[in-house]
C-alpha cells in the first residue's frame, strides 16, 4: 500500500464528518448485535449452570412409583470412578397452606415439593449456596445494606436449613423458594425484605398436602403435615424460586406412602388382633437419584457409568420379585444428564439465538448499504482529486486501494468502538435496567427544559437573521430537547426484564467474546464490500474527464 | 534546477534514449482523438503533430475547442490517441502498459493546470510531495523521507512559500496555489513540464510572475510545453505551434 494511500485515508477520515457518520453506524450495528447475542448467550449459560446447580450432573428418575432400594443404588453409584456424590429425592407436586393472612382462611398455593436428604443433597447440588437467610462472611455482611434483615440474624437458620429441622422444637423443617410466599419483596439491589416484618417466613408454620398415587395409578387419600419454615432459597432461577418447596425425605416418603411398609394379604383371614397377616415388606422409594460428577468428568461419561451401575443393580435384584426394581428402560427408569433433562428449554433458546444471529446479520447489509451510499457520494465529490492523483502517477489499483482501505478503517474503527460500547452496556446492563426503573431526578428534566429554552432562543435568532438551515436545525433541536424533557418528567420508571417471564432474576451480563469477534469480522468484511463498488467506480474514472469535472 | 534534485527523484531514464539538444523529447505524429458525448461523437484532434526538442519551450496556441488541452493530455500520457503515435524519446507511450504509463506521468512529466488542482485535504508541503509519495515504495519512503521533505521544502522556499508549509490550499491566494502546483510538478525533477493555461485563472500581474517562474525553469534547462489561447503569453515561448480545429496550422 502506497504512502499516499495511507496519507489520504487518514486525512479523509479526520477532516470530514461523513466518515464519522459511517463509523457511528458501524459501531451501533456491532454494539446492537453483540449486546443482543451476548445477553442470549448469557441466558443459555445461566440455564446450563442452573441445571447443574440445582440437580447435579446425572439424574436417575422413575417418577411416581419411585426407585426401591435406592440406598443400595446410591452406594453402588458412589463407588463409580466418575461419581463424587449421589442423593435420593422425592419429586412431586402438592398444596402448601401458608400462614397468612390473619384468621382461619389461609392462602393455599401449589408447589413442586422436593423431599430431600439435606446432607447428601448439599453435596450433589449447591443447595447450601442458595440458602438465603444466613449472616454471610464478614465481608458480605459489611456489604449488606443497613435495612437488610440478614444483618441481624445468626447462623441458626442456616444450620436449621442444612438439617431440614427446627432444632429448637425438633419439628420437621421446610425450606421455601424465595418467591413461593408473597412476603419477600425484591429490592432493586437484588436483596430481599419482607413486605410486612411480621410475616417474615422463617419460624412460621406451613402445611404441606401431598396426594399418594398407587402403583396401579390410582389416587389415594391425601396426607397433610405441618412444617416449620426454617429458611428460604434463592437460586436465581425464577421458576424454581417461585415454585419449589423442600421438605425432609422421610416426611415426603411418608406423605406419599413411598416409605418402607409391611405388605399384608387382605384375602386371608385377619388374625386375632383383627389385622391381616404380613406377607412381605415394601421397600422405601425415591423418585430420583441425583449424581454429581467428580471434577473433570463429563456428564455423558458419568451417565454411561451410572447406566452400567443401574443395570448391575437391576440384574442383582431381578431374581427377587419382592425387590420390585424396574428394568433400565425409558418406560420406567430414565438416566439423563442435566443438559438432556433441560433439552426442551435449552434447545429452543439455542435455536432462537441462532435465528437472532441470522436476523441481526441484516444489520451488516445496512452497514454495507450505508457505506456504499456514503462512499458513492464521496467518490462523486472527489472525482477531480482522483484525476489529480492519476495525473501525478497514481495507478488505478492505487485509487482502488484508497477507498477499500478507507472502508476497512471505517469497519475496524466502527467495530472497535461498537465492541467497547457493547462491553460497557453489558457490564452495566442490570444497573442501566435498574436506573430505567427509577424516576428521573428533577434536575435532569429541568436541565433538559433549560437546554430546550436555549435552543428556542437560537431558533428565534436564526429566524431574525433569515438563516434557513440554522432555523431548521435549531427548531429540530428545540423540539427534540423539549420532547425529551417532557418524557423524562413523565417517566415514572418501568422494568423490561420481568423475572417471571425471563426465568432469571437478573439480566445476564457476560460478554460473549467469540460472538463479538465474529460480529466484528462480519462488520469489517461488509464495510469493505460496501466500499468496493464505489472504489471500483473511482478506479475506472477517466483522468481527463475527472480533471474537467465540475 | 535539475542539478539540485536528489538522484532518486530524477526521472529514471533507463528505458529511453539519452536526450541531446537536437533530438526530440516528445514527438506526436498524426494523432487523432474523438470523444463520445452520449450519442454524439466529437472529433477533437484530426491528425495533429508536434515535435518538442530537449530544453525547448513550446507554446501550443489555439482557441477554445481547438484541441490544445487534448494534445497536452496525450503528450502527458493522461489519455491515449485513437490513431497516430506519441513518442517520448523515441518510444511510443500510447503502447505503454498501464503501469508504465503511470510511472511515465509520475517521473518523466509534470503537469500544471489552469485551476491548480491541489488536493484540499493535504497541506502545501504534502501536496508538493505527492508525486514522490506516489512514486516511491514504502521502504524507500522510510529510508529517504527526510531527503524528500527537504526537496519539497527547498522548492517551496525558492517559490516564496516558506511560511505556507502547513497551510491548506483553501488558505492560499490563486498565485500561491499555482506556485505550489509548479513545485509539485517539479518535485520528481521531470524532463518535461506540461502547463495547461497556467495563468488562465490569475490576474495579469500574478500571471506574469508565474510566467517568470516558468521562464526561470526553462533557463535552467527544463523542456516546457505550454497550452494557451493568449497570443501575448505564447510569445514568451521559444516556439509557437498554432492549433486550429484539431490540426496544426
Amino acid at each position: 500500500m502506497g504512502i499516499y494511500v495511507q496519507l489520504l485515508v487518514r486525512r479523509y477520515l479526520t477532516t470530514r464528518i461523513i466518515p464519522l457518520i459511517a463509523v457511528a453506524a458501524v459501531a451501533l450495528c456491532v454494539a446492537l448485535v453483540v449486546i443482543v447475542v451476548s445477553v442470549m448467550s448469557g441466558f443459555l449459560d445461566n440455564l446450563r449452570n442452573s441445571g447443574r446447580t440445582l440437580m447435579g450432573d446425572v439424574v436417575v428418575s422413575y417418577p411416581v412409583q419411585g426407585i426401591p432400594h435406592y440406598g443400595t443404588l446410591i452406594r453402588d453409584i458412589e463407588r463409580l470412578p466418575g461419581a463424587a456424590a449421589a442423593s435420593p429425592l422425592v419429586d412431586t407436586y402438592g398444596l402448601i397452606r401458608m400462614p397468612y393472612p390473619e384468621g382461619s382462611n389461609k392462602d393455599v398455593v401449589t408447589a413442586q415439593v422436593w423431599a430431600i436428604e439435606p446432607e447428601s443433597f448439599a453435596r450433589v447440588t449447591e443447595f447450601d449456596r442458595t440458602i438465603w437467610w444466613k449472616p454471610g462472611t464478614a465481608a458480605e455482611a459489611l456489604a449488606m445494606r443497613e435495612d437488610d434483615p440478614r444483618r441481624s440474624i445468626d447462623d441458626t437458620l442456616h444450620q436449621d436449613a442444612l438439617a431440614m429441622k427446627d432444632r429448637a422444637t425438633g419439628r420437621p423443617g421446610a425450606v421455601l423458594g424465595m418467591h413461593v410466599s408473597v412476603v419477600n419483596q425484591r429490592q432493586r439491589d437484588g436483596t430481599y425484605r419482607p413486605r410486612v416484618d411480621y410475616w417474615w417466613m422463617p419460624r412460621h408454620e406451613i402445611t404441606v398436602t401431598l396426594v399418594p398415587i398407587s402403583e396401579k395409578g390410582t389416587i389415594s387419600q391425601s396426607n397433610s403435615r405441618a412444617f416449620k419454615v426454617v429458611n428460604e432459597v434463592m437460586s436465581g432461577v425464577f421458576q424454581v424460586d417461585k415454585n419449589r418447596v423442600f421438605i425432609p425425605l422421610k416426611d415426603g416418603q411418608e406423605l406419599l406412602r413411598l416409605d418402607e411398609a409391611p405388605i399384608v394379604d387382605t384375602t386371608a383371614e385377619p388374625g386375632p388382633d383383627g389385622k391381616y397377616p404380613v406377607v412381605g415388606m415394601s421397600p422405601a422409594r425415591a423418585t430420583q437419584v441425583l449424581v454429581r460428577a467428580k471434577p473433570g468428568v463429563a456428564p455423558q461419561e458419568l451417565k454411561q457409568q451410572v447406566t452400567d451401575a443401574y443395570e448391575q443393580f437391576y440384574l442383582r435384584t431381578a431374581a427377587d420379585p419382592d425387590a420390585r426394581v424396574k428394568a433400565p428402560s425409558p418406560a420406567y427408569v430414565s438416566i439423563l444428564t442435566w443438559e438432556e433433562r433441560l433439552r426442551d428449554l435449552i434447545g429452543p433458546v439455542e435455536r432462537e439465538r441462532q435465528m437472532m444471529r441470522i436476523l441481526f446479520s441484516i444489520t451488516y447489509l445496512v452497514c454495507a448499504g450505508l457505506i456504499l451510499a456514503i462512499f458513492w457520494s464521496i467518490v462523486s465529490e472527489k472525482t477531480r482529486d482522483i484525476g489529480i492523483l492519476r495525473a501525478t502517477g497514481a495507478s488505478r489499483s492505487g485509487v482502488l486501494a484508497i477507498f477499500l482501505h478507507y472502508g476497512l478503517v471505517i469497519g475496524v474503527v466502527g467495530s472497535g468502538i461498537g465492541t467497547g460500547l457493547a462491553w460497557l452496556v453489558i457490564r452495566n446492563i442490570n444497573a442501566i435496567h435498574e436506573a430505567m426503573g427509577n424516576e428521573v431526578p428533577a434536575f435532569v428534566w429541568v436541565g433538559s427544559y433549560l437546554l430546550a429554552a436555549g435552543a428556542l432562543v437560537m431558533t428565534v435568532r436564526a429566524g431574525r437573521h433569515s438563516r434557513a438551515l440554522g432555523f431548521l436545525l435549531w427548531t429540530v433541536l428545540t423540539l427534540v430537547t423539549a420532547g425529551a424533557a417532557t418524557g423524562l418528567m413523565l417517566h415514572k420508571g418501568f422494568l423490561i426484564w420481568d423475572p417471571s417471564v425471563y426465568y432469571f432474576a437478573t439480566i445476564p451480563s457476560a460478554m460473549d467474546w467469540t460472538n463479538a469477534g465474529i460480529t466484528c469480522i462480519g462488520a469489517i468484511v461488509f464495510s469493505v464490500l460496501g466500499a468496493a463498488v464505489p472504489a471500483a467506480r473511482a478506479a475506472d474514472i477517466d483522468p481527463v474527464r475527472a480533471l474537467r469535472y465540475e | 534546477m535539475n542539478d539540485a534534485a536528489p538522484s532518486h527523484l530524477h526521472a529514471t531514464s533507463g528505458h529511453h534514449a539519452p536526450a541531446t539538444p537536437a533530438s526530440p523529447v516528445l514527438l506526436a505524429r498524426d494523432v487523432q482523438r474523438t470523444y463520445r458525448m452520449g450519442r454524439v461523437t466529437v472529433p477533437v484532434l484530426k491528425g495533429a503533430g508536434i515535435e518538442v526538442r530537449h530544453g525547448e519551450w513550446v507554446a501550443i496556441l489555439g482557441s477554445s475547442g481547438s484541441g490544445k488541452s487534448t494534445l497536452l493530455h496525450l503528450l502527458g500520457g493522461l489519455d491515449r490517441p485513437d490513431a497516430g503515435t506519441v513518442e517520448f524519446r523515441g518510444e511510443d507511450i500510447s503502447r505503454f502498459a498501464p503501469r508504465r504509463l503511470d510511472r511515465y506521468r509520475n517521473a518523466h512529466v509534470g503537469f500544471v493546470f489552469q485551476f491548480y488542482h491541489l488536493l484540499p485535504e493535504l497541506n502545501v508541503l504534502e501536496n508538493t510531495m505527492l508525486p514522490a509519495t506516489i512514486g516511491v515504495g514504502r521502504w524507500e519512503w522510510l529510508r529517504r523521507r527526510e531527503e524528500i521533505r527537504e526537496r519539497a521544502r527547498g522548492l517551496l522556499e525558492r517559490f516564496g512559500l516558506a511560511h505556507r508549509f502547513r497551510h491548506r490550499p483553501a488558505e492560499l491566494s490563486g498565485g500561491e496555489r499555482q506556485r505550489v502546483a509548479i513545485a509539485r510538478a517539479l518535485m520528481r525533477n521531470p524532463e518535461v513540464l506540461l502547463a495547461d493555461e497556467p495563468t488562465g485563472n490569475l490576474d495579469a500581474k500574478t500571471g506574469e510572475s508565474i510566467l517568470d517562474m516558468i521562464a526561470e525553469q526553462h533557463r535552467a534547462g527544463l523542456t516546457i510545453v505550454m497550452v494557451t489561447h493568449d497570443q501575448w503569453i505564447a510569445s514568451r515561448a521559444d516556439r509557437v505551434v498554432h492549433l486550429v480545429d484539431g490540426r496544426v496550422a
